[in-house]
């Protein structure tokens, strides 16, 4: 195998690709990068076995020359030192040749690497998926997506299935909901020209945020397939594949109040600022409570009290308060992670009563959904 | 298949496969056999550790001809009569079941005599009588078993080699001389003395013969009785430790048995003193009325049952932890090379003449009537003489080790009111890692980080244990799935769960659910913390939140304490001893290393040889 590659290209695949590269693995050749030359251009696979990301540099490109003096052929190399190898190459491209023993040389300017790599027939075959069942988004649209359900999933294994973000196509609908069982984050968006009929699956949050790290933000389409317990992410020249969460999802949809007795408008800055300084004392001593006080002539106080620290109050004005006046305790870590991810200038929150879940939502947007659960004294 | 009752011999083989597992059970049962015989001295002779012959001699009451004939019998005894005996057993045995199966796998030769008149021999091969005349009239019994396993090769084969079966046998010794302190043994191997225990009643003594004279030396005498328990024993101070709990040595009614209870106990006493992995030295012997404990639950009678368990454990786990809080657990500085004064020291002591003693270290007296509640160990030793005048009655006199411990007995006293870690004044910070401090008693080294990490653990485990009442809801409630011990513990203890702010609801059969949990949990171990709480229930019948926090609380401690390398000013030294001088446990940081080392004034005059 032997190629020339223009060096940013191949850094930019190189950091992608790593992304699914784990030093410590079960199967030694996964902590390796797999790269295959042939007449299109170079593949560079990566994967931990619950995620596997593939990179394509395609030769040319809208008549950019990208690759050139391509002899097939492919290798696994040790993904520990390659990414600093590339990126502090001198020129601007580098030589890539391996010989049948597996002894691969890099070339860029007068540097030259002589490194140990391993034979590509020994890197786990990845399953072939046929896109039978898939649908198209906008990538974009997908971050935000993941952005404003993945913080939500739990980090603990012992519920495993509540470690991954539970989408579903109904209706022509696709919705994201992600839930440690302390607080929920769900959003739908419609979904045009979808093939199949209805599918229910769970992504782990950590691939669902792996992806979003290499996903661009340029609105370029994202074709989604879901095949035999695994998922595929493909775009032009990315392949990001992961596995899927066995086991049912809790059904989360009658968990959500359809009632409220106290309806907020608030503006989100504000409310995010007031909590955020709130919360300043509230870190250790009280596991981050913070108290909501409902007051007259459209005020809030937010107030947080740690008993060897201090304590610490600000009121804060509401554009709209309607119904029943109250008092209500939760965590504002979670609030935070709610406010922060609505990206809306007012937010509404809905409460029903000071011991059950409340519902913060966009001014304008019913399809973001943020439930968080209260603190209660007992 | 027909079926037909087994001949006696082909029993007492089966049940020798039980009683008699290898040399050193032959030893425990004959000696049981001789201590029950109310023997004040046992001899045991044994060559090729018991595989070709075993002696044992003792001089108890003996046997007549016709009870030595009907002893080899099987469930022959003279030691229970009827079922309610069986229940208040105050002897070793009681089964009946020794001497048959000791009987029918050796060449075994018995003499007895009760003293009165003339004596009985008997010699049994495979269980069957083969001879049988007169022997001399000396009181007491004499067995000797020799070709053990000479018939069942199976077993014999399974034989470890020479050093392992003595090994076994020495243990065994050594706790049966740990249990009966009274008894003199002497135990020969091949014709060698292997250990030989004074037989004064002093368990110190016989401790200093089986695990050595600085063990001995390090030893804390230890009393507790309750209206069920007398408990009494020694405890090593958390500075010498084992790694295995084979040196926990528990008696009951003179029995030694190995129960998992009281070594937990016993652990749990040391808490926070010993280092993970580590366990400590310990004899305890432990008086209960017979009703109170069932022997009655495996032949060879290591295991035991007690009525009253969980009531015991407390008692122990007090007791110890009630006698670190009242000693000083500073380990010693001792100098390396042999001291010829405690030669002296022993001489004068055995003659009992305080006086003189006194005199001839008039430097140590000065020293120490300076500052008298402080003094090391050293000098009390040579100061007891001016307390022994009050104190002889009641203490053992016989040595340096007796009055080691009648030191620790008087300090125990003294300490109610005087705090535990004297007054020290900083001279300076070594490495920037540990403090140089000296009082009138000597030198101290302080570990700094380890000093701080001690003085915030106990803030921070007050303050863990002092949780908010807040639950977090949950949006999917946890269920648990527990046994049907385990939920009949949960069902009875809801209220003091619902105290800590566990609700659980019963969902079906032994299936609970819990809707909120405490909003102290850490995040993504409510499970685990919930299932440890279970489990205090069912051990403790109580929840500790101040024990589950107590790792977090050791974590918390440690990341905020110091670190070495880190310059203190004469001001923050000072601070930091005063604030180790008013913790509960001064001695061990919350991992159980060392904070402090001592070297008393004498030992640094020693080392300079100002003093010889």
């Amino acid at each position: 195998m032997k190629f020339i590659v223009q060096r940013q290209q191949l850094i930019s695949s190189v950091q992608d690709v790593m992304k699914a590269i784990s030093s410590r693995t079960a199967i030694p050749i996964l902590t390796g990068m797999k790269i295959e030359a042939n007449a299109n251009g170079i593949i560079l696979t990566g994967s931990d076995s619950d995620i596997t990301i593939e990179s394509f540099i395609p030769a040319e490109e809208d008549g950019m020359i990208n690759v050139e003096q391509i002899e097939e052929g492919s290798v696994v190399l040790q993904a520990r030192y390659f990414p600093d190898i590339v990126r502090k190459l001198p020129d601007n491209t580098v030589e890539i040749e391996s010989d049948e023993n597996f002894n691969i040389t890099i070339k860029s300017g007068k540097a030259q690497f002589n490194l140990n790599g391993q034979d590509a027939n020994e890197y786990p075959h990845l399953p072939n998926l046929q896109a039978e069942n898939s649908f198209d988004i906008q990538s974009d649209l997908l971050k935000d997506l993941i952005k404003q359900t993945g913080f939500a999933v739990s980090a603990m294994e012992t519920r495993p299935i509540l470690t991954g973000v539970n989408i579903t196509i109904e209706n022509e609908t696709l919705h994201f909901t992600a839930t440690d069982s302390h607080r929920l984050a769900s959003r739908r968006v419609p979904l045009e020209g979808v093939t199949s009929d209805s599918s229910n699956i769970v992504v782990p949050g950590k691939s669902l945020n792996e992806l979003n790290k290499i996903l661009d933000d340029t609105g370029e389409k994202v074709e989604i397939s879901v095949m035999n317990n695994q998922i595929l992410f493909r775009t032009k020249y990315l392949h990001f594949l992961s596995r899927l969460l066995d086991g049912n999802y809790p059904e989360t949809s009658r968990l959500i109040p359809d009632q409220s007795q106290t309806v907020l408008h608030v503006r989100t800055k504000e409310l995010i600022n007031t909590i955020d300084r709130a919360s300043l004392l509230a870190k250790e001593e009280r596991n981050n409570v913070v108290k909501l006080t409902t007051k007259d002539n459209q005020l809030l106080q937010i107030t947080s009290n740690s008993p060897e620290v201090g304590q610490v109050a600000e009121e804060i004005s509401v554009q709209s308060l309607e119904g029943e006046n109250l008092k209500i305790s939760f965590s504002s870590k979670y609030m935070l992670d709610a406010l922060k991810v609505i990206e809306n200038d007012e937010v509404i929150i809905k409460f029903t009563g000071a011991m059950r879940p409340f519902v913060i939502q966009p001014a304008d947007d019913d399809a973001i959904l943020q439930l968080i659960l209260p603190v209660r004294t007992y | 298949m027909e079926v037909f009752q087994m001949p006696d011999a082909l029993a007492n083989k089966i049940a020798a496969g039980e009683v008699v597992e290898r040399p050193a059970s032959v030893v425990k049962e004959l000696i049981e056999n001789s201590i029950d015989a109310n023997s004040s001295w046992i001899r045991v002779e044994a060559v090729e550790a018991g595989l070709q012959s075993i002696k044992v001699i003792d001089n108890g009451n003996g046997m007549s001809e016709t009870d030595a004939e009907k002893a080899f019998l099987r469930h022959a005894t003279s030691k229970i009569k009827d079922e309610t005996d069986l229940f208040r057993v105050n002897t070793l045995g009681f089964r009946g079941e020794a001497l048959a199966s000791i009987a029918a796998v050796s060449r075994l030769t018995v003499k007895t005599s009760q003293g009165d008149s003339a004596g009985t021999f008997l010699s049994i091969e495979g269980g069957v009588i083969t001879d049988r005349t007169k022997s001399d009239a000396r009181k007491g019994t004499e067995i000797v078993v020799d070709d053990l396993f000479f018939n069942t090769p199976a077993r014999l084969k399974y034989m470890k080699t020479i050093h392992t079966e003595l090994g076994h046998i020495t243990d065994l010794l050594n706790r049966l001389a740990l249990s009966h302190p009274s008894i003199r043994f002497e135990v020969v191997h091949n014709g060698k003395p292997l250990f030989n225990t004074a037989g004064t009643g002093d368990l110190l003594q016989v401790i200093s013969q089986v695990y050595g004279m600085s063990v001995a030396r390090k030893m804390i005498p230890v009393k507790h009785e309750t209206l069920d328990f007398s408990i009494e024993g020694y405890i090593a101070k958390p500075e010498v430790t084992r790694a295995s709990r084979n040196y926990i040595s528990t008696m009951v009614n003179g029995r030694y048995i190995k129960s998992m209870q009281l070594s937990q106990a016993i652990i749990r006493g040391y808490h926070t003193l010993l280092t993970v992995g580590r366990s400590p030295i310990v004899v305890l012997s432990i008086d209960m009325d017979p009703v109170l404990v069932d022997v009655n639950v495996h032949p060879t009678k290591l295991e035991v049952r007690f009525s009253k368990d969980k009531a015991l454990a407390a008692a122990i786990e007090d007791m110890i932890h009630g006698a670190f809080r009242s000693t000083s657990l500073i380990p010693e500085m001792e100098p390396k090379q042999p001291a010829p004064e405690k030669q002296t020291v022993q001489n004068t002591l055995t003659f009992d003449e305080p006086e003189r003693e006194t005199r001839s270290w008039p430097v140590e007296q000065h020293v120490s009537e300076f500052k008298p509640e402080f003094r090391s160990s050293m000098t009390e030793q040579n100061l007891t003489g001016s307390y022994s005048e009050k104190t002889t009655d009641d203490l053992p006199d016989i040595d340096s080790i007796g009055t080691t411990a009648s030191d620790t007995y008087r300090s125990m006293e003294e300490s109610d009111d005087a705090p535990r870690v004297p007054v020290m004044y900083p001279i300076g910070q070594l490495h920037g890692t540990y403090i140089l401090a000296q009082n009138e008693a000597g030198f101290y080294m302080i570990d700094q980080h380890a000093a701080q990490e001690r003085i915030k653990f106990e803030r921070f485990r007050r303050k863990l244990g002092h949780t908010t009442n807040e639950v977090q809801e949950l949006l999917i409630p946890l269920t648990f799935d527990f046994s049907k011990q385990e939920s009949i513990f949960i069902d009875h203890h809801m209220e003091d769960l619902a105290n800590v702010g566990l609700f659980f609801e019963p969902f079906g059969n032994q299936t609970y659910i819990i809707r909120s949990h405490p909003n102290w949990f850490p995040n993504g171990y409510e499970e685990e913390v919930i299932r440890e709480m279970i489990n205090q229930i069912v051990q403790d019948e109580k929840v500790d939140v101040q024990a589950i926090r107590e790792d977090a609380a050791a974590l918390m401690s440690c990341k905020r304490s110091i670190k070495a390398n880190h310059h203190l000013n004469q001001e923050d030294m000072f601070k930091l001893l005063e604030g180790l001088r008013n913790t509960a446990d001064p001695f061990t940081c919350p991992h159980g290393r060392p904070i402090m080392i001592h070297f008393s004034s004498y030992e640094l005059e020693k080392m300079f040889k100002r003093v010889m």
